[in-house]
């Protein structure tokens, strides 16, 4: 009878970032490949035009491995790289109100890709995403990490710097305006 | 299951669904591949580059702090060892604890800086004087 292969023990974040904080290239890499398209979803669902989708991402990464010693493990590092994904999408934004070649947000549907992807991406999608544009910042973050991204308010407290009760708050006025748009 | 719910549900099963499409397309290992590229080429930021990074409001405030704080810095030591100043007695100190000859020390001192500020300002506003007048207030000086 063949005997199965033993399973390579799959490292866990912390051990990943432990790994990069002691020069491990490698590690971050593999932070990259594990979180980089959750990362996308959700910078392309708060508005980020699918053009600057790849800078935005990489530049969350480069800011989370910098600030990776302030991290203290007080939520998923997948939380926290999300909220910091938010910061570099506001500046971002400031930066294009001020070089006013192209308002960031005109439409944060993507304008180019598949036309045939894009017209069957149907028009809920479309009203959701103008909805979430139109909400405060905090409750369009809360609302993504929680209907998104599946986390607990606790998990999204901890990352956003709120309680779970405020964060409850902002989720529900979020829906509740959401609703509205959509009906 | 409640219509609530159901429009909930419906809810989170649209969110989940946005951006999946871009996520899709992007180019995973080339992120990372460029991601550290980036950590190598570009040296970590300064805490006084990341300072001057800041926008342009916050640069000159900083600069109206520093400009404020180094103008009392230069005024203080100037006032504090300009000779011949007189002692400040707080205006809301209790003076019923003072003997006599302390109530006429402080009495002293409150009268020096005066009748100082009355020869000091001798020396502003010579200019608007004319040549008798100077001549006059020379005389009054050396008397």
């Amino acid at each position: 009878m063949p005997q199965a292969e033993p399973v390579a023990a799959v490292p866990t974040d912390a051990a990943l970032i432990a790994a990069w904080q002691g020069g491990d290239e490698q590690a971050a890499a593999e932070l990259v490949r594990r979180h980089a398209r959750a990362l996308a979803r959700f910078l392309a669902s708060a508005g980020a035009p699918e053009a600057d989708l790849d800078d935005l991402v990489q530049e969350t990464f480069i800011r989370a491995f910098r600030a990776v010693g302030r991290f203290r493990g007080q939520c998923r590092f997948r939380t926290w790289l999300l909220t910091i994904g938010g910061n570099v999408l506001k500046d971002a934004g400031r930066r294009a109100k001020r070089a006013t070649v192209v308002p960031l947000g005109e439409d944060v549907r993507a304008t180019d890709g598949d036309p045939h992807e894009r017209a069957v991406a149907g028009e809920a999608e479309g009203r959701l995403l103008e909805g979430l544009r139109r909400l405060p910042r905090m409750q369009r973050e809360v609302f993504l990490l929680r209907a998104q991204q599946g986390f607990e308010y606790e998990e999204i407290a901890a990352a956003l710097g709120t309680s779970p009760g405020a964060a409850r708050v902002h989720y529900h006025h979020a829906v509740k305006r959401l609703k509205e748009h959509l009906q | 299951m409640r219509h609530d719910e159901l429009h909930d549900a419906k809810l989170h099963d649209l969110a989940k669904r946005l951006g999946a499409g871009a996520a899709e397309r992007l180019d995973v290992e080339r992120t990372a591949q460029m991601v550290l590229a980036r950590l190598r080429a570009e040296p970590r930021v300064s805490v006084v580059a990341r300072l001057w990074m800041q926008p342009a409001w916050l640069k000159i405030a900083a600069l109206l702090v520093l400009l404020l704080g180094s103008g009392v810095v230069a005024r203080r030591p100037w006032r504090a060892g300009a000779p011949g100043t007189a002692t400040v007695i707080p205006v809301g100190e209790d003076l019923t604890g003072l003997s006599a000859d302390q109530l006429r020390e402080a009495i002293h001192s409150l009268d020096q800086p005066l009748a100082e500020e009355g020869a000091g300002s001798v020396d502003a506003g010579l200019e608007g004087l004319s040549a008798d007048e100077l001549r006059a207030l020379l005389h009054a000086l050396e008397s």
